[in-house]
């Protein structure tokens, strides 16, 4: 047999104090709208900015160098990387992969041989092959090979084209530009010298340099160079995301360079999402003081009710099933707060993704399932508190 | 179904007290079925005994069994078990809603476990003589009113120990008697046992035990 709460309800006081009622309500609409609407934010950030740059099977690739500065300029040793600082960035947790671009130690010069009257000193690099977005097959150099392959940066051949009319050169295609064959002669001491032939294998849009086999140049700084241990002017860094905020922390703290490009939404990201992750915080701590000033008010009705309370108790009421039953009589009105701030943040993100960012693909109208959860965590952690408020306050009447 | 009490004291009595008394430090055995009168002057614990009984107070030495299991250990619930299964009581003070009529008042008690049919509460206080008060809220009726009122919720309810603290302090004679007879046929209807505290002997209340606190 049912029991019906029925007779008992009018046995508790509301009273005068319904305006307090309502204000706790209130708030706590105002507290559940910000935080999910900051959560909703939080995530369309995310979606927004998330996959910005190049990415090669879900990565990132980043080239970093150290900051010449006046006080470092001239010192070798400081703007170059080691092996300790090699190791440090690679133990990050947001860095998948870490490969120092060595460049050559002696002097290079190239010339396209007699089809191009063009001859210039160069550098070369050399990275490792996972790093480098094309690699062809025959990208490859064994020692006492004449021939040189090159990855060679797309921007450059842009800034070739550019200048080459100026100087009466050929303009060229990507296509013909992997059919030149270029001369490459290094220097060493006590005139020391040899020339390989090369040609363009690939063009890179990741990586801006003139990228040998890391096998030839080693074997290269060897013998024409004077130093022989790895020191490199530049990383590239595998990374899940280079707008990670700890990434870009990290190269701020170590005062490394960073292609601006790359790493710029990064840093609007970060702002955005420190803004929002404050409007969140708040909205916390609204709901949290709208649930207090409701514990506040719950406190008054049962210290007004408690006559009442004390003698059906006495009566041989339960004391679990009167904290069951009081504290239900809550539950459609939590509901409905809940669900009209989710509705309200529903409105808010269908006129943010229609009119504020014309329905671009990246987001959805529709709210994120998070939000919703977050709701219903909501919901369950205010009948949770409230449960809890009534029963310690009952329990005190027997 | 017993209620026992072993050697109990109000913890505010000094030794006097239990000199004189037989019921206070002595052991006490009550079966259901039983009649038993408690006659105690004022003073004497009368109310703190039978709210002892009824596990509404605890500042006592000694131990209260029902059924063999003390009382002081019950939880909350088991005590919200207790009176809505096995103990009812009429108090002194009634204690009943001012605020409800005496008809919600009487429900709000049936319906925690009914014994009887809602119909039961109408006969029930047109034999007591006041069913034209159902519709009243419970302060705007006479003090004699609301004892009938509280008589009548008591016996709304399932139980083996049917316990009266002054149950008839504000009535007439022949209010009492009809009062007193009422509770005999219903705790009769369920073979209970009625402990009954008063300052003076009934002669209407015909007890197979009796007792000077």
């Amino acid at each position: 047999m049912a029991v019906s709460f029925q007779p008992i309800r009018s046995l508790l006081q509301t009273g005068t104090n319904t305006s307090s009622r309502w204000f706790s309500y209130i708030g706590l609409g105002i507290g559940v709208l910000l935080l999910l609407c900051s959560i909703q934010m939080f995530i369309n950030i995310q979606q927004l900015l998330g996959g910005e740059s190049a990415r090669k099977e879900g990565y990132d690739f980043i080239s970093i160098s150290k900051t010449i500065t006046n006080e470092t300029m001239g010192q070798l040793e400081k703007n170059l990387f080691n092996e300790n600082d090699i190791k440090d960035i690679a133990s990050k947790p947001f860095v998948q992969g870490v490969s120092p671009l060595v460049a050559n130690r002696f002097r290079v010069q190239l010339s396209a041989g007699d089809i191009i009257p063009f001859s210039t000193d160069m550098f070369l690099e050399s990275l490792d092959n996972s790093f480098i977005d094309t690699v062809p097959p025959n990208f490859s150099w064994q020692e006492g090979q004449n021939y040189i392959p090159i990855v060679f940066s797309s921007d450059f051949l842009e800034i070739y084209n550019v200048f080459a009319p100026g100087y009466g050169l050929p303009q060229l295609s990507e296509a013909t530009a992997s059919q030149v064959v270029v001369y490459i002669t290094c220097y060493g001491a006590n005139g020391l010298q040899q020339t390989f032939r090369g040609s363009i294998v690939a063009l890179s849009d990741r990586v801006n340099s003139i990228i040998v086999p890391k096998n030839f140049l080693d074997w290269a700084n060897t013998k024409f160079g004077h130093a022989a241990d790895v020191k490199a002017s530049r990383l590239y860094i595998k990374t899940k995301d280079a707008n990670n905020p700890d990434f870009l922390n990290y190269l701020q703290q170590k005062n490394y360079k960073v292609n601006k490009d790359k790493t710029k939404f990064g840093r609007v990201k970060q702002v955005l999402q420190g803004i929002f992750s404050g409007l969140g915080i708040f909205g916390l701590l609204v709901v949290i003081l709208a649930l207090m000033l409701f514990s506040f008010y719950l406190q008054l009705m049962i210290a007004r009710s408690k006559d009442n309370l004390q003698l059906l108790l006495m009566l041989g009421y339960s004391p679990n099933w009167l904290s069951k039953n009081v504290s239900k009589q809550f539950i459609p009105v939590y509901i409905l707060v809940v669900l009209v701030g989710l509705a309200l943040t529903e409105g808010m993100q269908w006129a943010f993704h229609h009119f504020a960012m014309f329905d671009r693909p990246e987001l959805s109208s529709l709210l994120h399932w998070t939000v919703l959860i977050t709701s219903v965590v909501l919901i369950g952690l205010s009948l949770l508190t409230n449960y809890r408020m009534v029963k310690k306050l009952l329990y005190r009447l027997v | 179904m017993q209620l026992q009490i072993q050697q109990l004291l109000p913890v505010y009595f000094d030794s006097d007290h239990r000199n004189a008394s037989e019921v206070w430090r002595k052991d006490l055995t009550f079966n259901k079925g039983e009649y038993v009168k408690i006659v105690a002057p004022s003073g004497s614990g009368k109310s703190s005994l039978m709210h002892f009984l009824y596990g509404l107070r605890n500042e006592y030495n000694g131990s209260i069994l029902y059924n063999s299991q003390n009382i002081r250990q019950y939880t909350a619930e088991d005590f919200a078990a207790y009176r809505k299964d096995h103990v009812s009581m009429v108090f002194q003070d009634l204690r009943l809603f001012p605020e409800q009529t005496v008809y919600e008042n009487i429900e709000l008690k049936r319906q925690l476990n009914p014994f009887h049919p809602t119909e039961k509460i109408k006969e029930m206080a047109e034999r007591l003589g006041i069913g034209n008060k159902l519709a009243s809220k419970a302060r705007i009726c006479s003090y004699g009113e609301q004892q009938r009122v509280a008589i009548i919720r008591a016996l709304m309810q399932p139980y083996d120990f049917l316990l009266l603290d002054e149950p008839f302090s504000h009535l007439d004679d022949i209010n009492s008697q009809n009062a007193m007879q009422l509770m005999l046929e219903e705790s009769k209807l369920r073979n209970a046992a009625i402990i009954f505290a008063d300052l003076e002997r009934i002669d209407y209340f015909p007890f197979t035990r009796l007792y000077h606190l």
